[in-house]
C-alpha cells in the first residue's frame, strides 16, 4: 500500500532521555480511518509516543511518516493535519470560552464560526464566561473542542477520558466518530482501556518503551493492514 | 498573511489576559515608582542625573517583571501548545515581543509622567521625542527578552537567571537611552546615540526571530 | 597526548622565562618604578580573557553550524579558562591601580568591559550547569555564547562614548613608553600565558570528551 495511504508508518521510532529509552525501537503501520488504542503501565511510554507522533519531541533514532510527511524533515508539514491533545488543558484561564475557541482557530490558521465549536462542546451558554470559573468537565470539552475545529487527519488523544464527564464522552465519541468519516485516524492512549477498547479498531501495549503487543479488536479485514513488530 | 494573523493573535491574546488582571503592570510600575523616589531622593534629580534615574526604573522593573510575564501559570505547557500549531515559530516570536514591547511602552508613558512630576522636567513641550526615545528602548528590550526567554525555558532557574543574562545585554541599550532622553529633554541634538539604538534595534530584530526559530525546534 | 605534554612543556619554559624578562631582565618604569611589572601578568590575562571570548564565539558559531560536540566542548572549556582570566585580569588591575594610580578602581572603559565580561561569563556558565538536558543546553549555550560575546565591543564603545564624549573620564591610564627589555618582556609574558591558555584548553576538552564518553557508554548499557 502507498505510504500516504497509510496514516502513520513508524519503523525503529526510539527516544531516549539521557540514559533512559522512553520509547524503544517501535515499528507498526496504522492505516486511515481507523482508531488504534495504545495500553500499558504508567512509564511504559505512551505519552512520549504520542508527543513524538505530535513533533513535540524529535526522534533519537528512526524513521516515522505521517500521511507520507516525514517526522523530522517536514514538521510543519505534519503538524498541519495533526491535533495532540494532552492530559492537561490548552485552554487560557483568563480568556472566555468563545475567546480561547477564536485563539486556536487563529493559530492554527483556521476559519470557523466559534458557535458552532460551543455548541459542539455543549459550551454555548457559558461562551463568555472566564475559563477560570469552569469545572474540570468544561475544560476538558474547551480543550478537546480546540483540537476538532482544526480537522486533524490524525488526532492524538492522551488520556482522553480522565476528568471528561457524561457530555464529555459523548463529545469524544463524536469526535472520534467525526475525525475517522473524513478518513482521518486516531490514536489514543488510556489506562481505562475497557472505554477505550469500545472506540478502536487496534490495540497495542507498550511496556518499557517497546511494543509488546498488538491486537485487532474488530473484523479481521484491518489485521491485513497492520504490521506490528513485537519482541526483540 | 496567516504569519500575521497568527501573530497579532498571540499578542492579543497576551495583552488580553494582561489587561484582565492587570497584577505584573502595576507590581513592575508600583516598583519603578519607589526606585525613582529611591533614587531621586538620595542622588538628586539634575539635567544630567533625571534620565539616567528614568531608566535604572525601567530597566530594573523590566527585569523583575519580564520572568512573571513570560513564564506565568502554566506558561510551560501552553507555550509547547503554541509551538504545535502548523506555521512558523518566527510568528510566536513577534506575537510574544510585541505584547511586551506595548505593556513596556505603557511602563514608560507612566514613568514619564511620574519623572515629570518628581523631577521638575517639562515633558510635554518635548512629548513626541520622549515617547520616540521610549519606543527605540522599548522595542529592544522586549526582543532581547523575548529570546531570552524562549532560550531558558527548559532551565532550572530560569526567572533568577533571566535578569543575569539580559542585564549585559540591556546595557548599551540603557546608555544609549539615557543620552537620547537627555538630548529630548534638552532640545539638542542626540542623533548619533538615535542611530546607537535604532542599530542596535534593527540587528537584534533581524537576528533574534532566526535564534528564536532554532531553539524552539524540538530535540 | 604527548602533544599536549609538549605544550605544558612550552608553556612553563614560557612562563619562566616571561618572569625571569619581567621580574630581573626589565628595567624599572620611569614613574611607576617596580610596580609596572605587574603589567607583564595583567596585560597577558586581559589580552587571554578576550582571546577566551573570541574563542567561545567562534566555537559556539561552529557547533550551532556543524552540531559537532567537539565545538560545543571547546565552548565550555573556553568560557571556564576565560572565567579565571578575566578574574585575574581584574584582580591584577586593581593590584595595580592602586599603588600607581592611588586607586582600586577607574571607571574607563577597558575595565568595565572587563567587568562586565566577567559577568557574561559567569551568566554562560550558569545556563550550562542549570541546563536540564545537554543537548538541548548545548544549542542554548551556544547562542548564549555568540550574543554574549558579540556584546562585549557593543558594551565597550557603548561606555566608552558614553563617558568620553560627554566629560572626560577623571582618569586616564596613560600608554606607558616601553624600552625594548620591557617589550620583549611583555612579548614573551603574552606568548607564554597564550600558550598556556592552549595547553589548558586542550586538557579541559580532553576532561569532557572522556565525560561525554563515559555517559554514552552507560546509555547504551541501559
Amino acid at each position: 500500500m502507498p505510504a500516504a495511504e497509510l496514516a502513520v508508518v513508524a519503523d525503529g521510532l526510539t527516544r531516549r532521555f539521557g540514559l533512559v529509552s522512553a520509547v524503544r525501537d517501535v515499528t507498526l503501520s496504522l492505516p486511515r480511518s481507523s482508531v488504534l488504542l495504545v495500553i500499558g503501565p504508567n512509564g511504559a511510554g505512551k505519552t512520549t509516543f504520542l508527543r513524538l507522533l505530535a513533533t513535540a519531541l524529535k526522534p533519537t533514532a528512526g524513521r516515522v511518516a505521517v500521511f507520507g510527511a516525514d517526522l523530522v524533515r517536514e514538521p510543519d508539514a505534519v503538524r498541519r493535519v495533526t491535533a495532540f491533545v494532552p492530559t492537561g488543558p490548552t485552554t487560557y484561564d483568563g480568556l472566555t470560552a468563545r475567546e480561547n475557541i477564536e485563539f486556536a482557530a487563529a493559530m492554527s490558521g483556521t476559519l470557523v464560526e466559534p458557535q458552532e465549536w460551543l455548541e459542539r462542546a455543549g459550551l454555548a451558554e457559558v461562551a463568555h464566561r472566564p475559563v477560570r470559573t469552569f469545572s474540570q468537565g468544561m475544560k476538558r470539552r474547551l480543550t478537546m473542542a480546540q483540537a476538532w475545529l482544526r480537522k486533524p487527519a490524525l488526532l492524538l488523544l492522551d488520556e482522553p477520558f480522565s476528568g471528561l464527564d457524561a457530555d464529555g464522552l459523548r463529545l469524544v465519541d463524536a469526535l472520534i466518530a467525526d475525525v475517522k468519516s473524513r478518513d482521518g485516524s486516531v490514536i489514543l492512549c488510556t489506562h481505562e482501556w475497557e472505554r477505550g477498547k469500545r472506540l478502536s479498531d487496534l490495540m497495542i501495549t507498550l511496556a518499557g518503551g517497546r511494543l509488546v503487543e498488538s491486537t485487532s479488536l474488530v473484523s479481521t479485514t484491518h489485521v491485513e493492514f497492520v504490521t506490528a513488530r513485537g519482541h526483540r | 498573511m496567516n504569519g500575521i494573523i497568527r501573530a497579532a493573535a498571540l499578542a492579543r491574546k497576551d495583552l488580553l489576559l494582561e489587561w484582565r488582571g492587570r497584577e505584573i503592570l502595576t507590581a513592575m510600575a508600583t516598583f519603578a515608582l519607589l526606585v525613582l523616589l529611591l533614587l531621586g531622593f538620595t542622588i538628586g534629580a539634575t539635567p544630567s542625573t533625571s534620565p539616567t534615574m528614568l531608566w535604572i526604573a525601567l530597566g530594573l522593573a523590566t527585569m523583575l517583571g519580564m520572568p512573571r510575564l513570560i513564564y506565568s501559570e502554566v506558561e510551560q505547557g501552553a507555550f509547547e501548545t503554541l509551538l504545535l500549531y502548523p506555521g512558523s515559530r518566527e510568528h510566536l516570536f513577534w506575537g510574544k515581543s510585541a505584547a511586551l514591547a506595548s505593556l513596556l511602552a505603557v511602563l514608560w508613558c507612566v514613568l514619564l509622567v511620574i519623572a515629570g512630576l518628581f523631577f521638575n522636567l517639562d515633558i510635554w513641550s518635548r512629548l513626541p521625542a520622549l515617547i520616540g526615545a521610549g519606543v527605540l528602548g522599548v522595542v529592544g528590550l522586549s526582543a532581547t527578552g523575548t529570546l531570552y526567554a524562549a532560550l531558558l525555558l527548559h532551565v532550572r532557574g530560569r526567572e533568577l537567571l533571566l535578569p543575569v543574562l539580559l542585564l549585559p545585554i540591556m546595557l548599551p541599550l540603557v546608555l544609549a537611552g539615557v543620552r537620547v532622553t537627555e538630548a529630548a529633554l534638552g532640545g539638542n541634538n542626540g542623533g548619533m546615540w538615535v542611530a546607537v539604538i535604532g542599530l542596535f534595534d534593527i540587528l537584534f530584530l533581524l537576528l533574534a526571530p532566526l535564534l528564536f526559530e532554532a531553539i524552539t525546534e524540538e530535540t | 597526548m604527548i602533544l599536549r605534554t609538549l605544550l605544558g612543556v612550552l608553556a612553563i619554559v614560557l612562563l619562566v622565562t616571561g618572569a625571569y624578562f619581567g621580574l630581573v631582565v626589565s628595567p624599572p618604569d620611569a614613574f611607576q618604578g617596580d610596580y609596572v611589572r605587574i603589567m607583564y601578568a595583567h596585560v597577558p590575562n586581559a589580552w587571554v580573557a578576550y582571546l577566551s571570548i573570541a574563542t567561545v564565539f567562534v566555537t559556539s558559531v561552529l557547533y550551532l553550524w556543524k552540531r559537532r560536540a567537539i565545538y560545543d566542548h571547546v565552548a565550555h572549556s573556553a568560557a571556564e579558562l576565560g572565567v579565571l582570566f578575566t578574574g585575574l585580569a581584574l584582580a591584577t588591575g586593581m593590584i595595580w591601580g592602586k599603588p600607581v594610580w592611588g586607586t582600586w578602581w577607574t571607571w574607563d572603559a577597558r575595565l568595565v568591559t572587563t567587568a562586565i565580561l566577567f559577568l557574561i561569563y559567569i551568566g554562560y556558565l550558569l545556563v550550562r550547569a542549570l541546563s536540564e538536558d545537554s543537548e538541548r543546553g548545548a544549542k542554548v549555550a551556544a547562542i548564549v555564547g555568540i550574543i554574549g560575546s558579540l556584546d562585549v565591543p557593543v558594551i565597550h564603545y557603548s561606555v566608552l562614548w558614553f563617558r568620553t564624549l560627554h566629560q572626560p573620564a577623571s582618569i586616564v591610564r596613560g600608554d606607558i613608553k616601553m624600552a625594548p627589555p620591557m617589550l620583549m618582556a611583555l612579548m614573551t609574558s603574552l606568548l607564554a600565558f597564550t600558550v598556556l591558555f592552549i595547553y589548558l584548553l586542550t586538557l579541559r576538552v580532553h576532561l569532557q570528551q572522556l565525560h561525554t564518553a563515559r555517559t554514552e557508554s552507560l546509555a547504551h548499557e541501559v
